[in-house]
């Protein structure tokens, strides 16, 4: 479903985000990019969605090599990807419903569409009972489950996760992870990148971690930190 | 027809154009000065040209006939006038015809009846067909005996004329940099309405809207504040012409303000047309500006 060779970002100020990342993701997949705050977690996802292209290497996302996407065909591979940001990215002059339709509207769905797809999503994430309210009512966890509404209501096959649970205190946490769970679990490939430990450590999934750009480890079941039990924190 | 798109896209762009009121305005009152302005030079332009065409149109050639020409040597000029090809007609004006018409022309203004005698001589008062050929035509007729003095007012014409031309040069140039400032206000206030929505914009690139999709409401707003400048525009102007023309009529009545050859119809329509296409070309280069970065 994703798949990275060799790929290499260097940023015109000389900094190099990522050195010759390799991995695939499968169709499906959970996958946890960990690693501290700058060691090119966002970097890898910017990639993904084209926001981003890379120095060198080839990116492949759903059979598009989006290294070489031309401008014009990006909004193609957008509507294949939901993208989940930390700061949610609502419109806070739409409601809930309004900020999930925008998605679909802004890409010129048509009405009965929009009108069958918005209550579904809104159900999955268990908010159709807000759909009226606006995103400055709503708690944080109910925002970002309104932003994932948004990123799915497209129905797409990869959704891309930036620090989902940033902004959220831990109640809120766990309420977004087991959505993005439920959400994997019908179907949809997930990519989380987080340096939440605990969320890491409680789910037991594929930890694929960065450091300076590279990756080091690529664990199935992993844990944050390296070869770590959960509750066993490195200092410093 | 989905309906429920058009309330969509409409409610977008009527949303975008009331959030940022005051730069609106700002935007519609430059376009209306420009429009305005525009509007005033095609005006003049239209009274030069109306008052040029009069002008040339009322070049005369007087040919003053000595005091002693004989009868022959009258009816040999008009012969010679008759057969001339550049000549379009020549009318014999006698001395007593010539002091009526002074009488009529000066009414009020100079009492003719202090002349104790009659100071004018005969004259031919010859129409030239073009313009340009008066003064070869005055020479000619000057060479002919009985003919004492030969006036035509071609060189203060010609001045008008050129004067006309500057006129319309300058004219142009400053619409042109009228335009030209509407055009960069207009899409400067684009540039704050795309700044103001910026967020919406990066969201709606990110689920995979197309740019055209993402331009359109933006290039409505700018085509708002095109038409709604120029229709303010047409009005103030309709305004002018009916409380101020009247006036200007009144107070310039020595001038020959012919703009019957200006369609109020077509004018509307192009200062109205010359709105929109400012406000539709500068938002959609703003909003362009901005989807590259």
């Amino acid at each position: 479903m994703i798949s990275l060779r060799n790929v290499s970002l260097v940023y015109p100020n000389g900094v190099h985000a990522l050195d010759k990342v390799n991995f695939e993701i499968a169709k499906g997949e959970f996958v946890f990019l960990v690693g501290h705050s700058g060691t090119g977690k966002s970097s890898l996802l910017r990639l993904l969605y084209r926001e981003a292209r890379p120095s060198t290497g080839e990116i492949t996302v759903d059979g598009i090599r989006v290294d070489r996407l031309r401008r014009r065909r990006v909004p193609a591979l957008r509507r294949h990807l939901g993208v989940v940001f930390q700061d949610f990215k609502l419109l806070t002059d739409k409601t809930v419903w309004e900020n999930v339709a925008f998605a679909m509207q802004v890409t010129g769905a048509h009405t009965r569409d929009v009108m069958r797809q918005v209550p579904r999503v809104l159900d999955l994430v268990g908010l159709s009972h807000k759909s009226r309210m606006y995103p400055g009512e709503l708690s944080g966890g109910e925002q970002q489950r309104s932003a994932i509404a948004r990123a799915l209501v497209n129905n797409p096959k990869i959704l891309l996760c930036d620090e989902p649970t940033g902004n959220l205190d831990p109640s809120n946490t766990s309420e977004v992870m087991e959505l993005l769970l439920r959400i994997n679990l019908k179907g949809t490939t997930v990519v989380v990148a987080t340096h939440n430990q605990a969320v890491v450590d409680r789910m037991r999934r594929r930890v694929v971690r960065l450091e300076d750009g590279r990756i080091v480890t690529d664990e199935e079941r992993g844990y944050y930190y390296l070869g770590l039990g959960q509750g066993q924190i490195l200092s410093g | 027809m989905d309906w429920g798109k058009v309330r969509f896209f409409l409610g977008e762009v009527l949303r975008n154009f009331t959030r940022n009121a005051s730069m609106q305005a700002t935007a519609i009152g430059t376009v209306a000065i420009t429009i305005v302005l525009l509007g005033l030079f095609l005006f003049v332009r239209a009274a030069l040209a109306g008052m040029g065409a009069h002008l040339l149109d009322q070049i005369e050639i007087s040919a003053y006939l000595a005091n002693d020409a004989t009868a022959a040597q009258v009816t040999s000029i008009r012969h010679l006038l008759a057969a001339d090809p550049r000549v379009a007609s020549a009318d014999f004006v006698s001395k007593k015809q010539g002091l009526t018409e002074l009488r009529d022309r000066t009414k009020g203004v100079i009492d003719t009846a202090l002349l104790t005698e009659n100071p004018l001589p005969d004259k031919f008062r010859i129409k030239v067909r073009v313009p340009e050929e008066v003064p070869a035509v005055a020479a000619s007729v000057r060479r002919l005996r009985g003919v004492q003095n030969v006036v035509y007012g071609q060189t203060i014409v010609q001045r008008l004329l050129q004067l006309g031309v500057v006129l319309r040069r300058v004219g142009i140039g400053v619409i042109i940099v009228f335009l030209a400032v509407a055009g960069i206000i207009i899409s400067n206030t684009i540039r704050l309405t795309v700044f103001a929505r910026r967020r919406e914009i990066a969201i709606m690139q990110l689920v995979g809207a197309t740019n055209l999709y993402i331009r359109i409401p933006f290039i409505c707003e700018g085509l708002l504040d095109g038409l709604a400048g120029s229709l303010l525009a047409v009005a103030i102007l309709a305004i002018a012409r009916a409380t101020l023309w009247p006036k200007l009529l009144e107070a310039l009545p020595w001038i020959q303000l012919n703009v019957t050859a200006l369609n109020p119809g077509v004018l509307v329509a192009e200062l109205v047309l010359v709105g929109g296409a400012v406000g539709v070309v500068a938002s959609w280069i703003s909003v362009g500006r901005h989807l590259r970065t």
